[in-house]
């Protein structure tokens, strides 16, 4: 047994290690260098905070789809509430001028709600309609990016015109650099917290032990009378908004306004974040930053080395791959059983 | 004369448990020998080893004096040995005739040769008196004819032994009375058959002999003379069984009334066709039926899990009545369900007990305040309440899925039935269970009625309706008849019900 597991995490590894650098080669590129600057980038001063900035909404999202993976839904729509959320914290920005600290609260809860509206209307028509969440959300999320780019070209217009972006949100709703000289803002205690809160509902409260039993065996569900139909509405509704609350701690830490193509991807790298952590709220923390790495090393690699950009998305792509499969050979907890 | 299989000290050890132990064991052509013992005996990993589904830690398996290296299924097809599955292995959504393929794939020009295997399987069908639609899903079959599918991919390899794997324990009698009838036909013919179950009639109704089990080991024989049988159990339980509970309480009010009740299965068809009966507090009513005609539905609905098309459910308990039913409501005021499949429905099988207690116990107070779980709280019941009931756990954070078929149904069983429970909906309670948790089950039943409950009792073991229940309804089709007294009705009577057009 021993033996088989070796030899499976050597393959894994193996796996892991020579499809990207195949890739690499076919590039013109040597893929020891790739890998060393890709690393160098990532634990470097500069690169650190990036991979920070990035696995922020990695985690939000994550968290959003971990969540709803829990009650066995499948939430894809993570670009499209993150969206929804940045809109309507922007939306209502101008209000909190002159509020401090509660107008960001009040800024970041409207970024949920945002993202919220939009997850609990998927979960109503897959109730309603049996509608299939999955195809839902992905459909909406071109829904919010044409949204958005209207938006931008029109009601919420920058005044000054040179971009097609929104108006700037007032300083208030502006979440603060907490490293000087880099971008690593705020919002990292905002996605650390949520991190708490998840496994705390998640372990601690009805709801969470209501969905994760829809989502490990739907028929116990109905036998202990939950009322499944608003369950999935609720849990839809949280997933969304934490995708939503990404949208606003987007714009608050970086942006500070809408733009189009903002957040680009986050989604469905969250979906794999949260696969890879098992669902587990302590471990997307840690997922998330994996994908930081790959996020802000791109641009690195792009730079330094030429690189073309998609190539970073089949590193990523093996690495999803890799990871999924380690299950394969480490020994599970239920091995003895 | 030579043994056509024997087994010499198999041992199997699973971490810590040795599901078998030093275990030998033969038999000889044209021999029926029946292996009994509770839940978790080895009979199981005893015939699967036989089989080549898994390989023994040690000991040698023998056809015809002939040492044989059992390392897979195709060994064992090999030797002859056929084994049918408790569980049974089919794809669903395939039809008969391809599922009998996949198990014997004749390849023409690199292409499944459907047309020279037909005849085969044919035949064996014909064998078996039955007459199979080859091109129809095997979704749409019945227990009973995924059973037969079994049995013609079992036989058509012509083996010299067949195994069998609890096959009794989902059929209705008709059917088994069929199966078993089909065993002794095959026995003329030479067959070997090793037949596993848990009752005791199956037995003496077609072995020549059976080999007890019990903790892994094989502790003793019996060659099933009638006036041997309570040695026999004493044998399989390794003490005397608990005696039956015959107490009666008086019979009360009606506690549940059911008027032209109508309910649809998922795909829209009519499962109960305007059903009316009433259910009083200190009797038990059985439920009997061939399985797949409306009853679990009608469990369903009367469980608040299933909607009502039309007609009506008075629950004499209900405060307000038919106001917010749903199965947590009822569950409160004193409707106690035993779902007939635990892991589909009566537990979360990843879930640790401590979780699973709390499945059907939310609206309880002291479990939970203001929407967060007390699980220490929930633990300690969980803990008493394994204790009180002998639910054989390490704790209650072990996993439901770690424990045995019998614990797994004590466990629900002790969840749902307290002091509060006024009926009782109970969907086969005793299914699949050895004859000791049987037998604690049943007398859990009977005291409940002594106390004064309602009990709707569903089962497909007749001779348990007959022991237990004071009035009993059939279900065919949708339709229900009686409920009528059982000392007024016969088990061909009921027998005939089931099965009338």
């Amino acid at each position: 047994m021993i033996r088989m597991r070796v030899v499976r995490l050597g393959l894994i590894l193996g796996f892991a290690a020579l499809v990207p650098s195949l890739f690499v080669l076919l590039a013109g590129q040597n893929p020891w260098r790739v890998f060393t600057t890709l690393l160098l980038y990532a634990l470097g001063p500069q690169g650190r905070s990036e991979v920070l900035v990035h696995a922020i909404p990695l985690t939000l999202i994550g968290l959003g789809v971990a969540f709803a993976l829990r009650a066995g839904l499948f939430n894809i729509g993570g670009d499209g509430q993150l969206i929804a959320g940045a809109v309507l914290s922007v939306f209502f920005a101008p209000y909190f001028a002159g509020s401090g600290i509660a107008g960001l609260v009040a800024f970041l809860m409207f970024g949920f709600a945002g993202g919220a509206a939009l997850g609990a209307f998927v979960g109503y028509l897959r109730e309603r309609f049996n509608a299939s969440e999955i195809i839902v959300t992905i459909m909406l999320n071109y829904v919010a990016v044409q949204m958005v780019s209207y938006l931008i070209r029109g009601p919420m217009e920058d005044p000054l015109r040179f971009f097609p972006r929104s108006y700037a949100i007032p300083a208030d709703a502006v979440l603060p650099v907490i490293v000087q000289g880099t971008r690593l803002h705020a919002g990292l205690i905002v996605a650390l917290l949520m991190v708490v809160l998840f496994a705390v509902v998640q372990r601690q409260t009805v709801l969470g032990f209501q969905s994760s039993v829809v989502g490990a065996n739907p028929g116990a569900a109905a036998y202990a009378g939950f009322r499944v139909k608003m369950l999935t509405i609720i849990v839809m509704a949280i997933s969304g908004g934490l995708a939503g609350l990404a949208g606003a701690v987007e714009v608050g830490g970086i942006y500070q306004r809408i733009e189009d193509n903002m957040g680009e991807g986050f989604g469905l790298a969250a979906i794999a974040v949260a696969l890879i952590a098992r669902l587990e709220a302590a471990a997307i923390p840690f997922a998330a930053c994996l994908f930081g790495i790959f996020f802000a090393g791109a641009g690195a690699l792009q730079r330094e080395l030429a690189l073309p950009f998609p190539l970073v998305w089949i590193v990523e792509a093996t690495v999803i791959f890799a990871v999924s499969a380690l299950h394969w050979a480490m020994p599970s907890r239920k091995a003895d059983a | 004369m030579t043994p056509l299989l024997e087994a010499r000290g198999l041992t199997k050890s699973y971490g810590h448990l040795r599901a078998n132990d030093d275990v030998s064991f033969s038999i000889f052509p044209g021999e029926i020998v029946g292996i009994v013992g509770e839940n978790g005996a080895g009979k199981s990993t005893l015939v699967k080893m036989l089989g080549g589904a898994i390989a023994p830690d040690s000991g040698d398996v023998y056809i015809a004096g002939e040492r044989i290296a059992m390392r897979s299924p195709a060994d064992a097809k090999q030797a002859g040995i056929s084994l049918v599955h408790q569980h049974f292995k089919l794809i669903d959504s395939l039809t008969i005739e391809e599922n009998l393929v996949l198990g014997r794939p004749e390849l023409r020009h690199g292409i499944l040769d459907f047309k020279a295997l037909r005849p085969g399987f044919e035949n064996v069908a014909r064998d078996l008196g039955t007459r199979l639609p080859f091109d129809a899903r095997v979704s749409t079959l019945s227990v009973g004819g995924r059973q037969q599918v079994e049995l013609v991919r079992a036989l058509f390899h012509e083996p010299r032994l067949l195994i069998l794997d609890e096959p009794t324990a989902v059929l209705p009698p008709t059917e088994r009375d069929r199966l078993l009838r089909f065993i002794r036909l095959l026995k003329e013919r030479g067959m070997a058959t090793i037949l596993i179950s848990h009752k005791l009639d199956d037995l003496y109704d077609c072995c020549d002999r059976a080999v007890v089990m019990r903790a892994g080991r094989v502790v003793g024989a019996s060659d099933l003379r009638p006036d041997d049988r309570a040695q026999l159990v004493r044998l399989i339980v390794g003490a005397e069984l608990p005696p039956p509970d015959t107490r009666h309480g008086s019979r009360g009010a009606p506690l549940v009334t059911v008027k032209d009740l109508v309910v649809h299965r998922d795909n829209g068809t009519v499962a109960v066709d305007r059903g009316s009966f009433d259910l009083h507090a200190g009797e038990i009513v059985g439920l009997c039926g061939v399985e797949g005609n409306g009853q679990t539905e009608l469990m369903h609905a009367l469980a608040g899990m299933r909607p009502i098309q039309s007609g009506e459910i008075v629950y004499a308990l209900e405060r307000e009545p038919g106001v917010k039913r749903d199965a947590a409501a009822l569950r409160q005021v004193g409707i106690a369900h035993i779902p007939e499949d635990r892991l589909h429905h009566g537990a979360v099988p990843s879930f640790s007990l401590t979780m699973n207690w709390l499945l059907r116990k939310l609206s309880r107070p002291g479990l939970v305040s203001f929407g967060f779980l007390r699980r220490l709280a929930a633990a300690k019941a969980t803990w008493e309440a394994i204790r009180a009931n002998d639910v054989r756990a390490s704790g209650p954070r072990a996993r439901m899925s770690d424990l045995s078929g019998g614990n797994q149904q004590k466990f629900v069983i002790a969840r749902e039935l307290g002091d509060d429970a006024a009926v009782i909906l109970a969907g086969h309670p005793t299914r699949g269970l050895d004859i000791r948790t049987v037998a604690t089950i049943r007398n859990r039943l009977v005291a409940e009625r002594a106390k004064g409950v309602a009990i709707l009792l569903l089962s497909a073991d007749l001779a348990e309706v007959w022991d237990l229940a004071d009035r009993v309804m059939v279900m065919a089709r949708g339709k229900l008849r009686g409920p009528v007294p059982v000392g007024e009705t016969s088990l061909a009577e009921i027998g005939h019900w089931m099965t009338a057009p």
